[in-house]
């Protein structure tokens, strides 16, 4: 038996991965990449460079299609993802379930979900949270200042590169909305863990109606992360003016080594997300349940893997409160778990960590196994290590006041409870480098259009563009 | 000892130590997998979780070694607020977790630092390396006096093996690699030393001060003062400028380096380092006007660990052993690492690495989970091994390399297990681009190493 330097075992089933340029279906097996996460191989076709950027001569094709056709054209294509008898769907979850950490029924619940962004109402809120005046984004809107002078300014048309989490399909539909909304031309550089369902919304777009403008105006490919003969090419002002990008470490590292003028960051940062339970938690059997059922909730956002998932709890009580609110958090854990029929085991050198702090166990104490079902560990500051998997560290602390300093520039989401205690923190978690306060248990829904990642994406998203046009005569007061 | 292990650990000099075929020697080996775990289960706590979560109670098989195997690493899982905040005791009762000897209580509330410590528990009989982390925590060791004591001969045994050079007592020793001043690394730098240096010729040392565990373990706790936003910008400052002071300290060590070479160029050298100190001395040297011509004939070169992340050009090997005119059958490599105590040194005529009878290799597939199938010819995966010398720690560990392990005799005649020299690691490998909105502070940690 001899597997010597076979990187791609041809053992492994092969999954295609088709392309989307411009509005039509690239399909091929040029390419035979990895998804590191399950060894699963993928097959794409090659990537015609020149076909995934679109010439500055030529304005955006979607630049005077009217917001409200956009919308109703993206409420459409919410409606037809939804619809059990979707092909590209469907394909795209048989396909996804093959090369995905999460198991086929979350997928599932993901990409349908995923739709419900899609929605006259939602899409409306999001773009008047974003611009002051959204009209600019359909006409030159007239301005002027207390001097007389006047001008039109548009929130022009961008082009712009996306490059798409694997963690979370639901990113995808988002992007999707979102690059249209602001007319952009798109280019989607897909990640190896969901190199499908970008192409499945974009075929499902398509098929509604195949010479559309938002529909000439995506592309979705994928190439390695990184790869410079794909990268040194297509990363370049001279076609496009922004690279929106998710994650850090070498994802973003490769990225900036490209930026430039004219050629603009947005980035979506990697993130922790924490919970801050006070004392009010441990004063009654009831409100321990209710706080260990809450945090159990945040915990388990799709099943840890995404940022706003909480990883570390500070709970504010002596070693025995702390201790009740640990057993309970951890039946609770193990219940959802238990209900998304996943459990990976944990990698081994997480395993390999959490048991040495069993052996320690004057200082730590853990709740369950490294069996991937549910784990909880007690200790009087944050462990060393990432909690992921179902994994759950609760620091006990004396106040939460003592956690603050546990909040840093990668902090997102902090949950807390009880509510009532927020306006005390939220300066100082801000201030620390957080971005969002929540209720304890509500660590996935946001207000409509809010803020992420400390900004109004869609805003920073636009080439603003001004046409200054003159003075008017008598117009200063 | 136990008979089994006693057996294979005998051959420790064996002359034929290499030409025992894995049918052979598969039989004893098993045994004294079963030997080692009986003794070790009770007193090495983590071993004895372990073999309880997997349920179990001897080995009769090498699968059911396979989830006893410690992934490496299992010698940095301690907490690191317990070396950062300097809690001597609490990293005693760490090790207690990991060591089949109980941690003798040492005097902790005047240890001044990690060094300090060290030398205590040393004191005690209790060596302790650590490794040099390139980014974040270092490995730390344990290992007993008995397994110094294997290191002393191994060493030599298995540079000579490899080098063909005789422990005749007749080099000058040329140090010329900044390594940490580790226990194990004094240990073989001191060994090879009384076999091969030559006692009237004093040894040529880098005029540099040693690498500290201590210094190395400053690195550390900066880096975290950085993630937590506690560091100040002028204490960045402070240590680029120190940084920036120990590179040029080096520097000079190394044009040092090449000066003693090129003033010792007639005698028979033996030059150890590690391959990129080694490979801007040979430049230093070139640039000075000399190379192998005016080198004894007969020289030799040991080199430590990997490359290290350093960039060389791919002739550097040519380029090194060409400037000091090391005979091609002199071309001496070794495939090894901290967690092992034992070498397995590369032949001439196969260029393959070696494994010792006393080395169990085991293949796994890249999680490190299952043993693949393999009772003849060549099967590639992750390696693991089981070191029965070892006595301070559990033999048994998984490693981050991806090797070719050869059960066949090898064209050098041997007929023990052998490996391709192929070995990278998995974390060198280009790994995919997956990319998520989950992430640590890490991302946000700039340029310290």
């Amino acid at each position: 038996m001899s597997a010597v330097n076979t990187e791609l075992k041809p053992a492994d089933a092969v999954v295609s991965a088709p392309f989307f340029l411009r509005g039509e279906l690239v399909e091929g097996q040029d390419a035979l990449h990895r998804s590191r996460d399950l060894g699963v191989t993928f097959a794409t076709p090659r990537i015609d460079l020149d076909r995934a950027v679109h010439p500055r001569t030529e304005v955006p094709p979607l630049l005077n299609v009217p917001l409200a056709e956009i919308i109703d054209f993206l409420v459409e294509t919410g409606e037809r993802l939804r619809d059990p008898g979707n092909p590209f769907v469907e394909e795209c979850i048989d396909r996804m379930a093959a090369t995905h950490v999460l198991p086929r029924a979350v997928l599932e619940g993901q990409v349908k979900g995923a739709a419900t962004y899609l929605d006259k109402r939602l899409l409306y809120t999001v773009v008047e949270q974003n611009f002051p005046d959204p009209k600019a984004l359909d006409e030159w809107v007239l301005k002027q200042d207390f001097t007389g002078r006047k001008s039109f300014v548009r929130a022009f048309a961008p082009r712009l590169v996306h490059v798409l989490p694997g963690n979370s399909p639901g990113v995808a539909v988002k992007s999707i909305a979102q690059g249209a909304m602001v007319k952009a031309v798109n280019l989607f550089k897909m990640s190896s863990s969901d190199p499908f369902t970008t192409v499945a919304v974009l075929r499902t777009m398509a098929d509604i109606d195949p010479g559309h403008a938002i529909v000439k105006s995506m592309s979705a490919v994928y190439w390695r992360g990184g790869d410079d003969a794909v990268e040194r090419a297509l990363y370049r002002p001279q076609y496009f003016d922004k690279i929106v990008a998710w994650g850090g470490g070498d994802a973003i590292s490769n990225v900036t080594k490209y930026l430039g003028p004219g050629f603009q960051l947005v980035s979506f940062d990697p993130k922790t997300s924490i919970s801050m339970v006070g004392r009010e938690a441990v004063m009654s059997d009831e409100a321990l349940d209710l706080a260990a059922g809450l945090a159990a909730a945040d915990v388990m956002v799709l099943n840890q893997e995404a940022c706003v998932a909480s990883r570390f709890i500070f709970v504010e009580a002596d070693q025995r409160d702390a201790d009740r609110f640990c057993e309970r958090l951890h039946a609770r854990i193990t219940e959802k778990a238990a209900g998304s029929g996943d459990a990976r085991p944990l990698d081994l050198d997480l395993r390999e960590q959490i048991d040495t702090l069993v052996m320690l166990d004057d200082e730590f104490r853990v709740w369950g196994k490294t069996d991937g079902k549910g784990l909880v560990i007690r200790s009087d500051e944050p462990v060393d290590f990432h909690p992921i998997n179902k994994t759950a560290n609760v620091v006990r602390v004396d106040s939460l006041d003592d956690a603050i300093r546990y909040v840093n520039v990668a902090t997102q989401t902090v949950g807390f409870y009880p509510h009532q205690r927020m306006p005390d923190y939220r300066d100082r978690l801000a201030s620390c480098g957080a971005q969002r306060i929540v209720r304890l248990g509500e660590a996935g829904p946001s207000t409509i259009g809010n803020p992420h990642d400390a900004m109004y994406p869609l805003h920073r998203f636009v080439h603003w563009m001004a046409h200054e046009d003159g003075v008017v005569l008598g117009g200063g007061d | 000892m136990s008979p089994a292990t006693e057996k294979l650990t005998r051959l420790i000099a064996a002359e034929d130590r290499f030409d025992h075929s894995h049918a052979e020697l598969r039989e004893t080996q098993l045994e004294a997998l079963d030997e080692r775990f009986q003794e070790r289960k009770d007193r090495i706590k983590l071993l004895g979780h372990r073999a309880r979560e997997a349920g179990t109670t001897e080995i009769r098989s090498r699968e059911d070694m396979v989830p006893l195997l410690f992934p490496h690493t299992v010698y940095k899982s301690y907490p690191e607020s317990f070396l950062i905040e300097e809690r001597w005791d609490r990293l005693g009762k760490w090790l207690g977790t990991v060591s089949p000897h109980p941690i003798s209580p040492v005097e902790t509330s005047n240890i001044t630092d990690i060094d300090d410590w060290i030398e205590r528990l040393a004191a005690k009989g209790h060596y302790v390396s650590c490794s040099s982390g390139t980014t974040g925590k270092s490995a730390m060791l344990l290992a007993s006096e008995q397994d110094m004591e294997w290191s002393r001969t191994d060493t030599v045994n298995v540079f000579s093996w490899g080098s063909g050079v005789r422990p005749e007592r007749d080099r000058r020793m040329m140090g010329l690699a900044p390594t940490a001043a580790v226990p194990k690394n004094l240990v073989i730098g001191a060994a090879q030393q009384a076999a091969f240096g030559d006692p009237a010729r004093e040894r040529f040392r880098l005029p540099i001060p040693a690498i500290t565990v201590g210094s190395l373990t400053k690195m550390i706790v900066l880096r975290k003062k950085i993630a937590d936003g506690t560091a100040l910008p002028g204490e960045l400052a402070e240590f680029d400028r120190t940084s920036t002071a120990r590179q040029e300290a080096l520097d000079k060590a190394m044009i040092a380096g090449a000066e003693a070479l090129i003033r010792y160029r007639h005698e028979k050298l033996y030059i150890s380092g590690l391959w990129n100190a080694l490979y801007q001395v040979a430049k230093i040297v070139r640039d000075m006007g000399y190379s192998a011509k005016d080198f004894h004939p007969d020289n030799c070169i040991y080199v430590g660990g990997g490359l290290k992340r350093a960039q060389l050009p791919p002739d550097y090997q040519e380029f090194v052993h060409q400037t000091f005119n090391i005979p091609a059958n002199r071309d001496f490599q070794n495939y090894s690492m901290q967690e092992l105590n034992s070498g397995m040194p590369k032949c001439q005529k196969g260029g393959r690495y070696h494994v010792p009878p006393w080395i169990v290799p085991f293949i796994l597939d890249e999680q490190g989970q299952t043993l693949l199938p393999h009772e003849t010819g060549e099967v590639e995966g992750r390696a693991a091994f089981y070191d029965l010398s070892l006595d301070g720690r559990w033999g048994g560990i998984i490693t981050g390399d991806k090797i070719s392990l050869d059960f066949s005799p090898c064209a050098c005649g041997c007929k023990g297990a052998s490996v391709r020299n192929n070995i990278v690691r998995y974390a060198d490998l280009q790994g995919d681009d997956k990319i998520g909105c989950a992430g640590t502070i890490d991302a946000y940690v700039r340029g310290l190493s």
